[in-house]
């Protein structure tokens, strides 16, 4: 019992993870919260389902959706963002626009597949190995991989590459970043296209294991951004040590109370952060969200 | 007729709601998305107050404004603390919690099946139980409201507001306590809030959690925002505007899932729209510019 209990928060940690880092890349890279990556989440997932639905083979599907939901993040940067910041806009008016790009969409979704919900399952739900007294399916376990792959992968991009280093240098200062000859635009794209493509991975990843809703964006938003600020804005193990954290907690909390509190807990766990310790576990300075 | 009654009544409602909030939002920079947890607590404590104590509307109205008040201080004086973002995060998650408790416990709250059997509001021995009689009520309180609201922000201490909008700084230089200030505000504008849904649960005399979603704090706030925060006439506009045009889409004829989502992708680029060419809204001060 124990074992599957922690086996399943590391499955949703893991899903937290990716979406979290995805997240905190662009807070962290454009300064302010993009509420719409949890449009674009839902849409990866919908794209994986259309073009599953229209015959393809998931091998395909899959990097289809991801590459469609980095262009949808990188033409909500182009198309709103980069226009409201040429006319300096402050985050809250970034904030209430990201807000609006989120309402459209997830609307969007709804209109073009309907409310109900969707799943990629054909055959009947496959059994899974047994491990230690628990039972993962092949997606689960690609799902803990595939998130331990691309968190590394994220921290190799930031800490040892060059378009890294000045996703770093933007971060800390975008006035500095551009007098050293840095194109902010093009980082802040950048960031915008790699954040898309973490969020988008998560959503196939949980449509293939369980199944999609266009609400599916909400509830991966805020977790997302409770994971982003219990881990510490900023940086790449609070991100994911945030994601993991939530995971636990809601399984756990799962375990001890009635699951429609799941929720509950989790925005509590924001509510505690925000008061004692804004900055989260791994963060620096509260009043500069810290670098990478 | 009953029908432009009604529409008149949540346009009183959401009068309330906007200039309550844009007490926080437009005059004092806080923008704020949990105005419907504080609209269903009122709601919630009227209920439960007029279904088991049959109490009458004064009472109920004052019942509700307290406890939304009690849980403003709660809720401000540890996060108002936050800059301005982090306090956006911050009301989103008062806002589901609050949410979830009306959803969850289902002991005091019933649930997802909600309150029936709210009774009629009761005014000074009579009950106001038609129509006309209700939308009476519903435009005294709502000028109340707004003539409280229009009062604080005209008068020195509305400058000081305003200062803080601008530049917290410069207020907290001029010897303003900045923190105090905010406190102050968000719980007037959260008790005010709670009025509003005092009077509907005596209108509707059933109240279920739907009412009182993040959503539809989104749709108080792009009331606020799209009518112009800042103003007093603004929001009011924005709250007719969007109170009336739902009715307009329904009478288009579209089917109501549809209708639904479509209203919904129009406020979300409209506030897009706002930002981009327009933040100060329609005829409002404030564009969340700071």
């Amino acid at each position: 019992m124990l074992s599957q209990i922690l086996l399943d928060s590391l499955i949703a940690g893991s899903i937290y993870a990716l979406v979290a880092l995805g997240f905190g890349l662009v807070y962290s890279t454009a300064g302010f919260f993009h509420f719409a990556h949890g449009a674009v989440y839902a849409a990866g997932a919908y794209l994986v389902f259309s073009a599953w639905s229209a015959g393809l083979s998931l091998y395909f599907a899959v990097p289809l959706a991801i590459v469609g939901g980095m262009l949808i993040g990188m033409l909500m940067e182009i198309g709103i963002y980069r226009p409201l910041r040429r006319k300096r806009a402050s985050n809250l008016t970034l904030l209430i626009a990201s807000l609006g790009m989120f309402i459209v969409g997830q609307n969007l979704i709804s209109l073009i597949f309907g409310d109900d919900t969707k799943t990629l399952r054909t055959g009947l739900v496959s059994e899974g190995i047994p491990i230690l007294g628990a039972r993962l399916t092949k997606v689960q376990l690609g799902i803990i991989t595939s998130s331990v792959l691309l968190i590394g992968c994220c921290w190799f991009l930031l800490k040892k590459t060059k378009i890294g280093r000045a996703m770093r240098a933007v971060a800390d200062d975008p006035q500095l970043a551009a007098i050293r000859g840095i194109n902010v635009d093009r980082v802040i794209l950048f960031a915008f296209a790699v954040g898309s493509a973490l969020g988008v991975t998560a959503a196939t990843l949980v449509a293939l294991d369980s199944d999609m809703t266009p609400m599916m964006g909400f509830y991966a938003l805020l977790v997302a951004v409770v994971a982003v600020i219990a881990g510490g804005i900023g940086s790449i193990p609070g991100a994911a040590l945030g994601g993991l954290l939530i995971g636990a907690a809601e399984q756990l909390g799962a375990w001890r109370l009635p699951t429609e509190w799941q929720q509950t807990i989790v925005f509590s766990i924001l509510i505690l952060f925000l008061t004692f310790r804004p900055q989260g576990f791994l963060g620096r300075s509260f009043d500069k969200p810290g670098t990478w | 007729m009953e029908y432009i009654l009604h529409l008149l009544i949540m346009i009183a409602i959401y009068t309330i709601l906007v200039v309550s909030l844009d007490l926080i939002a437009g005059y004092t920079g806080l923008l704020s998305i949990a105005h419907a947890a504080f609209y269903g607590i009122g709601a919630y404590v009227t209920a439960l107050l007029s279904i088991h104590f049959r109490t009458q509307l004064p009472l109920n109205v004052m019942a509700s404004a307290i406890v939304a008040a009690f849980l403003g201080v709660i809720f401000a004086v540890p996060l108002l603390r936050l800059r301005d973002d982090y306090f956006v995060v911050a009301t989103l998650g008062f806002q589901m919690i609050l949410y979830n408790i009306f959803n969850n416990w289902v002991g005091l709250t019933g649930g997802p099946l909600g309150l029936p059997g709210i009774p009629k509001a009761i005014l000074l021995g009579t009950r106001i139980d038609t129509s006309p009689k209700f939308l009476i009520v519903a435009a005294g309180l709502a000028l109340m409201v707004y003539f409280v609201v229009r009062r604080l922000v005209r008068s020195p201490y509305g400058r000081v507001l305003k200062a803080i909008r601008e530049d917290e700084r410069f207020a907290q230089a001029l010897g303003k306590n900045v923190r105090w200030y905010k406190v102050q505000v968000f719980v007037v504008g959260s008790a005010l809030a709670a009025i509003a849904g005092c009077l509907y649960a005596h209108y509707t005399t059933f109240i279920d959690p739907t009412s009182f979603t993040v959503r539809e704090s989104i749709l108080i706030t792009s009331m606020v925002i799209l009518g112009g925060a800042g103003s007093l006439r603004g929001p009011i506009l924005g709250a007719v505007m969007l109170t009336v045009f739902p009715e307009l889409l329904r009478f288009i004829g579209f089917q109501s899932s549809v209708a639904a989502n479509l209203r919904q992708v129009l406020y979300g680029s409209l506030l897009v729209l706002a930002m981009l060419y327009r933040p100060h809204g329609l005829m409002g001060e404030f564009g969340f510019e700071k």
